[in-house]
């Protein structure tokens, strides 16, 4: 290995990293100059707008790297980073996702005398979000085992906190507590299954690790560390069985913060894992195509992806919590992103970045809108949505464009998602390969998701509230920063189903 | 015929059966279904440990091996194994057929106690360990083990965990052995990376055979060989574990357990594994006093007494010879002038062990393994028969306020007068004499010294005395207390147990007489007849030397405690001490070793533990509390900016923060830990599922 270290090129390669840094800096200083001073909106309009400015110069500067052809890859600093169209597809999409959820700040602000006025610090949420950017942006490009846990770490961390920055809110430190205890545990698991990885082969860069597993072959032992990497990835995907946490937080967490932890950090997640798993223990990976084959990984997450989507989808139709259902659908998503991660070896990991990546908006999307009803109402139980066309025709028409799309239903983004996906899992090996038969039970489970996502719409679209329902009847007035965000979302929904080659087409 | 590749089933019923005992229920029927499961799987351990010595014997000298590969680090692969030997097969029958006897035993022992489904499933773990411990064939996995027989024999000792004696007996036992286990650990280690591998045996490549032992035979700058220090490496947890000398301190604290535990610890499992273990390594152990030029490895590996072709160095087995003997001695002194039944047990043990490594260190390890076994019957025997006596009187210990107990408790005397007379060595038709027999006449041809062998004899004397001093102060004279006027023979199944060992203490002789040295040919895999150094009858001074020895033990044990003078009252002062008080004060002191360890390394821990106190708490606390300092002077300038610049602000927060707080307290704490839970369980289900699948 070249013992000089170009700084040159680590510069280079952290640019948006850089940009965000110099953005949070920015942000907290014109906040502590400033920004007590100002009215808390003109405040928390600032901190919103340098988040946002932060963002798309970080997006500029990943749009001014070059990329190298598909099916090639960029290797920085020592192999430390690696870039290629799934690193520039992934910073793409959790900048945007991120901005997305920055808009919807304003929105979450209750203006009546509901409750006391919480995010009285915007400046410091803006900061920890673009901190939690930084770590999903670092996952996208890790290499190597310790730059993957910095970023998969910084992220956490942040979203800790955001997930309990509702500090009137019992419920969101609840959230937060719950979700740093078992996010600590899992990493822990993760941190292990590293070190045994790096026991076994002595080195952390991931093609590396590949080459000395290639030699070694499965053994006990590195099917140990496996199952504790699948245990991180598990908790990051919210997959069962280490899903638990993902109730509570989507119910409990201020709904910008839960916004974030659906959408850009679950893209990240997978494309970090799936990188992990195919470019670093590809080589013991087992067999998706045929039954009987060596055991590895894939097994391991063929389990995980059918509990998920048995339970998610299952434990969805119990729910009368719309937070708390839309955390069960995450669940069950999380089942079929599993699958994607197999389907890799097939199509490549264009399909999932896809998925991941409308999943993501549309569930920002739902998100805006529980958080927009909760200025003036609250909006926890399915049956607070009632009467919602009649309150907000634009919350309504929002919610039935994401929710659909989350249901699947052509010719949204959501149905395109699910149909390659499928498509790449049976391309392994048909019906008669493991992958085939967890897509089948994929589709199957489709169906009942329709149900709960039905019921949601039904109950914002259908029901008119009545005097006996805790439903208001008061008409909602959703801010500028969440318009956009709402409209940005939906407009996306539709445009990426009907031109599913904008972002399918960075991977061909 | 059960083969070495499914050995592993006799430790895993026990375990199995710990399992179930783990996950019942407190109270109700789960008493019944942990002692069942219990003696069940110990009853069928021991047919299976029948069914593998039937296997080990139709090929003695086959070392019938089965090794798996357990991890692979890099390009090394660490290999784990199961081994069926004679050695083995023999230890598997006698701790089976030791423990079911114990475990019924204990039905009735422990049939007031309020825990008795967790004691059943200690022992059954206690005994799984301890098989575990027999059947490895690695010595990685025999410390695995080990360190598991240590943990049970810690719940165990601590199981009347509220009694703060039987509390600090558990942590004395545990911190003691581990000690020793911290040498044997490193021995391990230097193994490891001397020989390249734990194996026992493998095809001519584990560490007991040529290959790997020809690289032990350097010689380190300081004179030893290899082998010799990673022999007494080994030996430290030996004698950690045996209660040798100077580590015999824990031993008799043990006896702060139930009764049936210490007849487990003493006879079938743990202190009985110090012994085995360096006569498993025996072959390791032997290396620097066999003439490899002249012998060959042959004679290393025959396990035959060996001339010692070089003066100089230390060798590992004389060392372990001379730990016997002082220990031999230094027990059966101190057992003299003990009161409670259960410590003068217990020092005979430490006494018996020490006879036992004795026989190892002269080179005689099969006459040592035919002590073991004798050895565990009649002391099983001994510790029931004291266990059924006070459980006849209430728990009470004490001889001084037993005695006369005789004809109210007819079985458990005669049976407890067998083993007395198995434990002192009475001729002919007690298995004892046979096995300290043989171990004497080792000793007497051993070319290094004859120390050993005088020592040994002495220690005759004292037992034979010790032990009948015991038996006329517990059973015959007058009753001295209410508990003993009051007592009467036990139940079936605690009188049953008795009977049997009884038996086994009579017959288990005649397994290695002189006449017929079954046993140790089987060990050591050569035909009887040509069996070394058991000219016995060749020399027939040395064995009436002994027997003569015997009687005078017993006859002046007779005279003192039952002819001359009978103790009536509780007060009185035994013979001895009235003759001599300062040696019995300091005998009954136990020769002050316990107080001798807490002058100076108690005192050395201590002064350790107060220096790191005092660096934590002046040094390093200071060090943090500055940091803190800086970070409060920087938060209240802070907060004097805060409340100057923009007011209320402040207010509102320190609001705030309440109600967090208020807010983490009712947050449902309870759930949280299922959630932790359920991912602890996900993750070994998931382990569990993929290794299965490597497994079909």
């Amino acid at each position: 290995m070249n013992a000089t270290i170009n700084y040159a090129e680590l510069v280079y390669a952290l640019r948006p990293e850089i940009a965000l840094t110099l953005g949070l800096l920015l942000a907290l200083g014109y906040d502590m100059a400033f920004g007590r001073r100002m009215s808390d909106c003109a405040r928390r309009g600032v901190a919103v707008l340098i988040g946002i400015v932060t963002l798309a110069s970080a997006v500029f500067q990943t749009l001014h790297t070059n990329v190298p052809p598909v099916g090639h890859a960029a290797y920085w600093f020592h192999g430390a980073f690696v870039y290629d169209t799934l690193a520039h597809g992934v910073r793409l999409g959790v900048f945007g996702l991120s901005a997305l959820t920055l808009l919807l700040i304003a929105g979450s602000i209750p203006h009546s005398a509901l409750r006391t006025p919480h995010f009285k610090h915007p400046a410091e949420y803006v900061a920890i979000q673009l901190l939690a950017t930084m770590g999903f942006s670092l996952m996208a490009v890790s290499n190597n085992l310790l730059i993957a846990f910095l970023g998969f770490e910084l992220a956490s961390l942040s979203l800790y906190v955001m997930a309990g920055f509702d500090k009137t809110s019992r419920a969101s430190a609840e959230a937060s507590l719950k979700y740093f205890l078992f996010g600590g545990m899992a990493a822990a698991f993760m941190l292990f299954g590293f070190s045994l990885i790096y026991g076994m082969t002595g080195t952390i860069v991931l093609p590396e690790i590949a080459r000395a597993l290639a030699v070694q072959g499965p053994s006990p032992l590195l099917l140990v560390a496996l199952v504790m990497v699948l245990v991180g990835f598990g908790y990051k995907a919210a997959a069962a069985p280490f899903h638990q946490w993902a109730p509570d937080v989507y119910q409990g967490a201020p709904a910008p913060a839960a916004a974030l932890i659906a959408s850009a950090s679950k893209l990240a997640g997978f494309a970090f894992f799936a990188r992990l798993l195919f470019s670093g223990l590809g080589t013991v990976s087992g067999d998706a195509i045929n039954f009987g084959g060596p055991a590895g990984w894939i097994m391991a997450v063929i389990i995980i992806s059918a509990a998920s989507m048995l339970l998610g989808n299952i434990a969805a139709l119990a729910q009368t919590n719309a937070r708390r259902l839309i955390a069960y659908s995450a669940i069950a998503h999380a089942g079929i992103m599993l699958l994607g991660v197999i389907a890799v070896r097939a199509e490549g990991a264009g399909p999932l970045f896809y998925y991941a990546l409308t999943y993501g908006i549309a569930t920002i999307g739902v998100f805006g809108v529980f958080a927009a009803i909760e200025r003036t109402a609250p909006c926890q139980r399915i049956s607070d949505l009632a009467g919602l066309w009649k309150r907000s025709p634009f919350l309504a028409l929002v919610l039935f464009v994401c929710v659909l799309s989350l249901a699947g239903i052509p010719p949204l983004a959501g149905f395109f998602g699910k149909f390659y996906l499928f498509a790449a899992a049976l391309y392994l090996n048909g019906l008669m390969s493991p992958a085939g038969w967890l897509a089948f039970l994929a589709i199957a489970m489709s169906a009942v998701g329709l149900y709960y996502y039905l019921v949601i719409l039904k109950a914002a679209l259908v029901t008119n509230a009545t005097a006996g329902t805790s439903a208001s009847t008061e008409k909602i007035r959703v801010p500028l920063g969440t318009v956009i965000a709402l409209a940005t979302s939906a407009a996306l929904t539709i445009a990426l189903g009907i031109w599913p080659d904008v972002v399918l087409g960075l991977f061909k | 015929m059960l083969s070495a590749k499914y050995i592993w089933l006799i430790p895993l019923l026990p375990l199995i059966a710990a399992a179930i005992g783990t996950f019942l229920p407190r109270g109700g029927s789960s008493r019944k279904i942990a002692s069942a499961s219990a003696i069940l799987s110990m009853a069928a351990g021991f047919v299976l440990s029948c069914l593998a010595l039937r296997g080990a014997l139709a090929n003695p000298a086959a070392h019938d091996t089965w090794n798996f590969r357990w991890l692979d680090f890099g390009a090394t692969t660490l290999e784990l194994g199961f081994i069926n030997d004679p050695l083995t097969a023999f230890m598997l029958v006698m701790v089976t057929f030791v423990g079911s006897l114990i475990f019924i035993f204990s039905t009735g022992y422990m049939k007031e106690d309020a825990n008795a489904a967790k004691f059943f499933c200690y022992l059954s773990f206690f005994a799984a360990a301890m098989l575990g411990l027999v059947v490895s064939n690695s010595l990685l996995l025999l410390f695995v083990c080990w360190e598991l027989v240590g943990l049970a024999s810690y719940l165990l000792i601590g199981f009347w965990f509220t009694k703060p004696a039987a509390a600090a007996a558990a942590k004395k036992a545990f911190i003691t052995t581990r000690i020793g286990d911290l040498g044997l650990l490193i021995g391990i280690c230097w193994l490891y990376n001397a020989g390249g591998t734990l194996l026992f045996y493998d095809g001519g490549n584990g560490f007991l055979e040529t290959s790997v032992l020809g690289a032990l035979t350097v010689v380190l700058p300081c004179g030893l060989a290899v082998s010799t220090a990673i022999g007494l490496l080994i030996f430290c947890g030996a004698v950690g574990k045996s209660g040798q000398f100077p580590l015999h301190v824990w031993l008799p604290d043990a006896m702060e357990g139930p009764t049936p535990v210490s007849a487990l610890i003493h006879a079938a499992t743990m202190v009985a594994a110090g012994v085995f273990l360096i006569a498993r390594v025996y072959p390791l152990m032997a290396l620097d006093q066999a003439n490899i030029l002249r012998d060959g490895f042959d004679a290393v590996l025959s396990g035959a007494p060996l001339e010692i072709y070089s003066s100089t160095g230390i060798k590992a087995l004389t060392v372990v010879a001379i730990i016997g003997a002082i220990t031999a001695l230094f027990g059966a002194v101190v057992a003299v002038a003990q009161n409670d039944i259960k410590r003068i047990l217990a020092f005979s043990t430490v006494s018996q062990l020490g006879y036992m490594m004795l026989a190892i260190g002269v080179g005689a390890w099969p006459v040592a393994i035919f002590h073991l076994l004798t050895h565990a019957f009649f002391k099983a025997l001994l510790f029931l028969g004291a266990g059924s006596v006070i459980h006849a009187a209430h728990h009470e210990q004490d001889i001084r306020y037993l005695g006369g107990l005789a004809p109210r408790m007819k079985i458990t005397f005669a049976t407890f007068a067998i083993g007395m007379m198995a434990l002192a060595g009475v001729p002919f038709l007690f298995s004892g004499f046979w096995s300290k027999e043989g171990i004497l006449h080792a000793a007497h041809g051993w070319t290094v010294s004859q120390l050993p062998f005088y020592v040994a004899l002495v220690a005759v004397v004292l037992t034979a005395f010790y032990m009948t001093r015991l038996v006329c102060e517990v059973f015959l004279g007058k009753a001295r207390s209410h508990a003993s006027e009051h007592a009467h023979e036990n139940s079936p199944a605690m009188t049953l147990p008795l009977v049997l060992l009884a038996v086994c203490a009579i017959g288990l002789g005649f397994l290695g007489t002189p006449a017929w040295p079954w046993l140790q040919s089987m060990l050591e895999g050569i035909p009887a007849d040509k069996i070394h150094g058991h000219s016995i009858f060749s020399e027939p001074g040395l064995m009436i030397t002994s027997i003569v020895l015997v009687a005078l033990g017993i006859g002046v044990g007779c005279a003192l405690y039952y002819f001359l003078r009978k103790r009536n009252t509780t007060g009185e002062l035994d013979p001895l001490e009235k003759a001599a008080p300062a040696l019995w004060t300091a005998l009954a002191n136990r020769l002050y070793f316990d107080e001798l360890y807490a002058a100076t390394f108690g005192r050395l821990f201590d002064a350790i533990a107060w220096l790191s106190d005092a660096f934590d708490r002046h040094v390093w606390g200071g060090l943090i509390n500055l940091i803190g300092g800086l970070g409060l002077f920087a938060g209240g300038v802070n907060r004097e900016f805060d409340e100057n610049t923009l007011n209320g602000g402040f207010d509102t927060v320190s609001e705030d923060l309440r109600k967090t707080g208020k807010a983490y307290s009712r947050a449902q704490t309870g759930d949280a830990h299922g959630y932790l839970r359920t991912m602890a369980l996900g993750f070994a289900g998931l382990i569990a599922i993929v290794i299965l699948i490597v497994a079909i």
